[in-house]
């Protein structure tokens, strides 16, 4: 990637007048003006996002942090300086916990599905199909139906009582599932919401990096008397690995922030009676504009922050050791 | 696009000052007819509501009795996101309307923070709600927050074929009758229901019988010093359990979380035979049972009276033209004008003239039975008596509470002395 | 490899006219080992398959199930509001435009729409343009800190949005935009994630000795990026336009709390047809069909740029 490394080096000597009759001038000046374009322009490039985020949201991170160090009500305003007291406080209460186990267990329950299922899908989508246009943008239409509908859709697919999957359930002679009462139940539902809306979307992801692998590696591996299976897992899967990288830490990110889903799976939006779904953006949620502590919510704003960052970064390794490992076979 | 806006505020709040420093407050607010200020300024006044109040005739009629105002209605859909709203500009410190729409539940809340809104007493309007509407929004110090718009007055909506079926009377008079003054005779007569085994449960939730219970009781969750009693206070406990055991021991409750999606169809497969109504249910309850016959309402209410939801109109202290505001809000909550909007849509109101309209007392509904709905929630507003102290850990308290009964009612993972426990542990992380 | 010739022989002319196409698009044979983007969909094995019963059952299955919802919302859109609580036929009713025409009058829809269009488009097309620079420069550019600003990048799309709302709020207040359409744009005109994509697409989608060689010609910085960097990121490109501005149009928080009644945009104008004690829901939801109709569209439209830019991007990651 050292392009400018290369290009400075060719400078003073660098070829420009024999190159098919085209005549660059090359003044010292602009020799120079070339050199201190190459060393700024890369800054130059990437400045307009870290000004926008500067302000949009870096003010915001450290107003956050200031805030997590005070006693500060959200309508009272600024109270005392009491250091960490709000970290100390929050870390101690079992609610926090509670939503840590249930932030991690939605975003396992639907991100690893996800994974497996939008390659397999991606997988079908590889074929010479007929219409191809139709079956892949059809998948990406979950994307872009409204929340409000996707919320009447899956609170009446999973009511209580009078629920469509409880009332197949039945019908079928097994026992209705207390979707609303049962701690993991209420994951597996909130984990199916969000998959539905974002399977589609990865699949098409790794469909794009599938397309691209060529097709002689497959016919290598065929005449060296692979079985399909043993294809997929041995050369897609490891040729995926950066797109799978990328998915995996994007949807990382995204699943431990998860606030949407499970606030419109009851009408209080608390995260059941128990706090049975209760994520930790909903946490924050309460704590702030509820129980209107501001200085708690930003104390537990900033947990789930390094929380992410921790868990993105592992996540980040495993899934380079997973895919090596499938490379080196 | 932004900035023709500004000038305008710019040049009208420069005005109002103006005309405010010269004595423009000591205009008393009629309580009726027209004002007919000419000579002013032209003014943008915002008003913020949620949910229907009925305002957008009258905010028309308004705008022609004073041609230099010109209103701006911003609408919440619910008052969760109005409550989230009016938080984040409270703690924004700029971007309220001029006059803010608020729920009596945060009254609670708001009122430890009388600096942030302006005051709106006012000899014109004195005596114009009844006793508990305005006490509610009055501080220690006097400072009223706001100015009543519509109320709850709750009654008791049942189901007569279910009674049919179950042999206890239909009739209105008979049912008031039967189902007493007290909870207790409540209760019993639930017994009586329920003991007919014919399927159906006595009443929908626990919550809002709960939530009704403790309006009556003299002291809730925290002492007018702030402390916070909920755990001590024998009457909250009392009450949770007197709850819990007619809806659970005696199976009296149909076990649903009031808005779910298990509750709007319960109406549909007439799974319980009452529910304590206050007006602005009635609509709910003809939506969901659509189809469905045999609801009427009854001229009572359990331990007298009781009153769910209601609003105010605040004025904050943000705002550029608190005089005008404030104006307009004391029109906008006369009688005459709370009337019109009760005719819009269905807001009950919380004036007392108001209570003896014609157009209100005369008014019936027919899919309950032709019942003269105007006049028993007229009666049932005048029975509601005080309510108990509201703290400012009001809201999080009563939320932890209803919670621990969800908790036994509708999940039922918890029994009633594990989900106390919890309750408990969740008032002391306030 | 699979040569024109071949895929001439086995997937007909026109995959060999596209692939040629294609071919010669990007820049040459013989650039890198994955030139050949088959998109003639050869199986596993070289020998062309059709694919068979399988394939089409599962994909009609996923297929289905993406397109219900939207279905189920036009069912109840076409119905009345009891429709909900009485359980919904499984046939449209005739009620639809009767919805629609409530839609219209209860919301200022058409005006909504205009600033969603608006709103999105300006954001989708601001954060193409300034991802694909900032994405050009993590990729092929060398500088001092490259590395550790991109994990920086990546690391902002770790902050919690809740608390963020109160202090954005008090910027957009300072700068004086609370209630004008810019409070909603100005947030989104760069992401994170737009930035992140488009390095990782750049890294391999655009070779190196391009670059060199219109450096060598004489460009700049901002024409190499110009003439090269920006054509090879197109396929990407195209596909974070999409998603952005799809995001954009659906996103209902912040504009909410920071724009007013008299300028929404369309979530926020859709949220106000559930203002009232007994919301009625089919009309909610032919109002969140109307709403999605332009997005449909859109997909019709762009579909088949779309795809293969899908196909293209994050592709060789």
């Amino acid at each position: 990637m050292a392009v400018t490394d290369r290009v400075r080096l060719q400078g003073p000597t660098g070829g420009s007048t024999d190159d098919g009759g085209r005549s660059v001038r090359r003044l010292a000046f602009s020799q120079r003006l070339s050199r201190w374009d190459v060393k700024i322009s890369p800054y130059l490039y990437i400045s307009p996002f870290f000004l926008l985020f500067a302000l949009t949201g870096l003010f915001p991170l450290l107003y956050t942090g200031w805030v997590s160090l005070h006693n500060w009500n959200l309508i009272g305003g600024q109270g005392k300086f009491v250091g960490f007291d709000n970290f100390g406080f929050v870390l101690g209460q079992p609610y926090f916990w509670n939503a840590v186990g249930n932030t991690v267990s939605i975003f396992l329950l639907s991100s690893v599905p996800q994974v497996v299922l939008a390659l397999l899908i991606a997988a079908v989508l590889d074929a010479n199909l007929r219409a191809r246009t139709f079956w892949r943008m059809g998948v990406l239409v979950p994307f872009v139906v409204a929340p409000v509908a996707v919320g009447l859709i899956f609170n009446n697919l999973f009511a209580d009582q009078f629920g469509l999957v409880n009332n197949v359930l039945q019908a079928v002679g097994l026992d209705p599932v207390r979707w609303h009462s049962d701690q993991l139940a209420s994951h597996l539902a909130i984990a199916t919401m969000v998959n539905f809306r974002w399977l589609g979307y990865n699949a098409l992801i790794f469909l794009a990096a599938m397309q691209a692998i060529p097709r002689d590696v497959y016919e290598a591996a065929t005449i060296d008397g692979a079985g399909r299976l043993r294809q997929f897992l041995s050369v897609t899967v490891p040729m995926l690995r950066p797109t799978v990288i990328f998915v995996a830490i994007t949807s990382t990110i995204g699943g431990l922030q998860i606030f949407d889903e499970p606030r419109v799976f009851d009408q209080s939006g608390l995260g059941g009676a128990d706090r049975q779904w209760q994520t930790l953006t909903m946490y924050i949620w309460e704590l702030g504009w509820g129980q209107r502590n501001f200085g708690r919510a930003s104390a537990v704003a900033w947990l789930l922050f390094l929380m992410i960052v921790l868990i993105a970064l592992t996540n980040f390794l495993l899934t380079r050791r997973i895919a090596n490992q499938g490379d080196r076979s | 696009m932004k900035f023709p806006r500004k000038l305008a505020a710019l040049s009208a709040s420069a005005a109002c000052l103006t005309l405010a420093l010269s004595g423009c407050g000591a205009d008393a607010p009629k309580s009726s007819g027209p004002s007919g200020e000419t000579g002013k300024e032209p003014v943008t006044l915002t008003i913020a509501t949620f949910n229907e109040f009925g305002y957008e005739d009258l905010i028309k009629e308004y705008q022609t009795l004073n041609p230099n105002v010109t209103i701006q209605h911003k609408k919440a859909a619910t008052t969760n996101e109005a409550r989230d709203n009016l938080t984040t500009r409270l703690a924004a410190g700029s971007g309220l309307s001029d006059i803010e729409a608020i729920e009596v539940d945060w009254l609670s809340e708001l009122k430890q923070y009388p600096d942030k809104f302006v005051d709106l007493k006012d000899p014109a309007v004195e005596g114009r709600w009844l006793d508990w509407k305005a006490k509610a929004a009055t501080t220690d110090d006097g400072h009223l927050i706001g100015y009543g718009t519509d109320s709850g007055p709750e009654a008791v909506c049942y189901n007569s074929s279910l009674f049919k079926a179950a042999g206890l009377p239909t009739d209105r008079e008979s049912v008031a009758k039967m189902l007493g003054t007290s909870w207790d005779s409540y209760f019993d007569a639930g017994k009586k229901f329920v003991g007919a085994k014919t399927g159906p449960a006595w009443f929908d939730s626990a919550g809002s019988v709960y939530q009704a219970m403790s309006n009556q009781l003299d002291k809730a969750y925290e002492n007018e010093d702030g402390s916070v009693i909920a755990a001590d206070n024998p009457a909250v406990k009392d009450t949770y359990t007197k709850v819990l055991d007619a809806s659970t021991k005696d199976n009296l409750s149909a076990h649903l979380s009031q808005w779910s999606n298990d509750w709007v169809a319960g109406f549909q497969s007439q799974k319980f035979a009452t529910t304590l109504c206050p007006g602005w249910m009635l609509g709910v309850i003809e939506g969901n049972a659509a189809g469905v016959k045999g609801w009427d309402v009854a001229n009572v209410f359990p331990g007298g009276g009781g009153n769910w939801g209601g609003s105010y109109l605040t004025v904050p202290t943000q705002s550029k033209h608190q005089a005008e505001a404030k104006k307009l809000a004391a029109w906008l909550t006369a009688p005459e004008q709370q009337i019109k909007a009760f005719t819009a849509k269905g807001t009950f109101p919380s004036q007392v003239q108001a209570l003896s309209s014609e157009a209100l007392l005369s008014q019936t509904n027919a899919f309950f039975n032709n019942a003269p709905t105007g006049k028993i929630f007229a009666e049932r507003a005048k029975a509601v008596g005080a309510s108990p102290f509201k703290g400012p850990k009001f809201f999080a308290i009563n939320d932890a509470m209803q919670q621990a009964l969800t908790r036994v009612d509708v999940d039922k993972s918890d029994d009633a002395a594990s989900s106390w426990t919890k309750f408990l542990a969740a008032v002391k992380s306030l | 490899m699979s040569s024109i010739p071949m895929i001439r022989q086995s997937a007909g002319a026109g995959a060999a006219r596209n692939a040629e196409r294609r071919l010669n698009r990007t820049g040459g044979p013989g650039r890198n080992n994955s030139t050949q983007r088959n998109d003639a969909g050869r199986g596993r094995g070289g020998a062309v398959r059709r694919p068979g019963v399988l394939t089409y059952g599962t994909l009609t299955a996923v297929v289905l199930a993406s397109l219900f919802p939207l279905y189920w919302s036009f069912l109840v859109g076409s119905h009345d509001s009891t429709a909900l609580s009485r359980g919904i036929p499984l046939l449209p009713g005739g009620n639809f435009l009767a919805n629609a025409a409530k839609v219209f009058d209860s919301i200022p829809f058409w005006k909504a729409m205009g600033n969603s269009i608006l709103v999105s488009s300006v954001t989708a097309a601001s954060v193409v343009v300034f991802s694909t620079l900032a994405g050009f420069a993590f990729a092929k550019l060398r500088f001092r800190g490259n590395k550790a600003l991109l994990v920086f990048v990546i690391a902002t799309m770790a902050v919690p949005t809740q608390l963020g709302v109160v202090p954005l709020f008090i910027v957009m207040a300072k700068l004086g935009w609370t209630g004008s359409l810019w409070a909603v744009i100005f947030p989104g005109l760069v992401t994170a994630f737009g930035v992140f994509w488009m390095t990782q697409y750049l890294r391999d989608a655009l070779p190196d000795e391009l670059i060199e060689a219109v450096r060598m010609d004489g460009a700049s910085m901002i024409q190499a990026f110009w003439y090269v960097g920006f054509p090879a990121a197109r396929p990407a490109a195209a596909m974070l336009a999409l998603f952005t501005f799809v995001a954009t149009w659906t996103n209902f928080f912040w504009p909410f709390i920071v724009l007013d009644p008299s300028n929404p945009t369309l979530p926020v104008a859709l949220q106000l047809l559930q203002a009232a004690h007994f919301v009625d829901y089919s009309v909610v939801l032919a109002g969140a069909v109307l709403a999605t109709v332009p997005l449909l569209l859109l997909f019709i439209a762009a579909g088949r740029q779309l795809v293969s830019g899908i196909m293209q991007g994050a592709v060789k990651g």
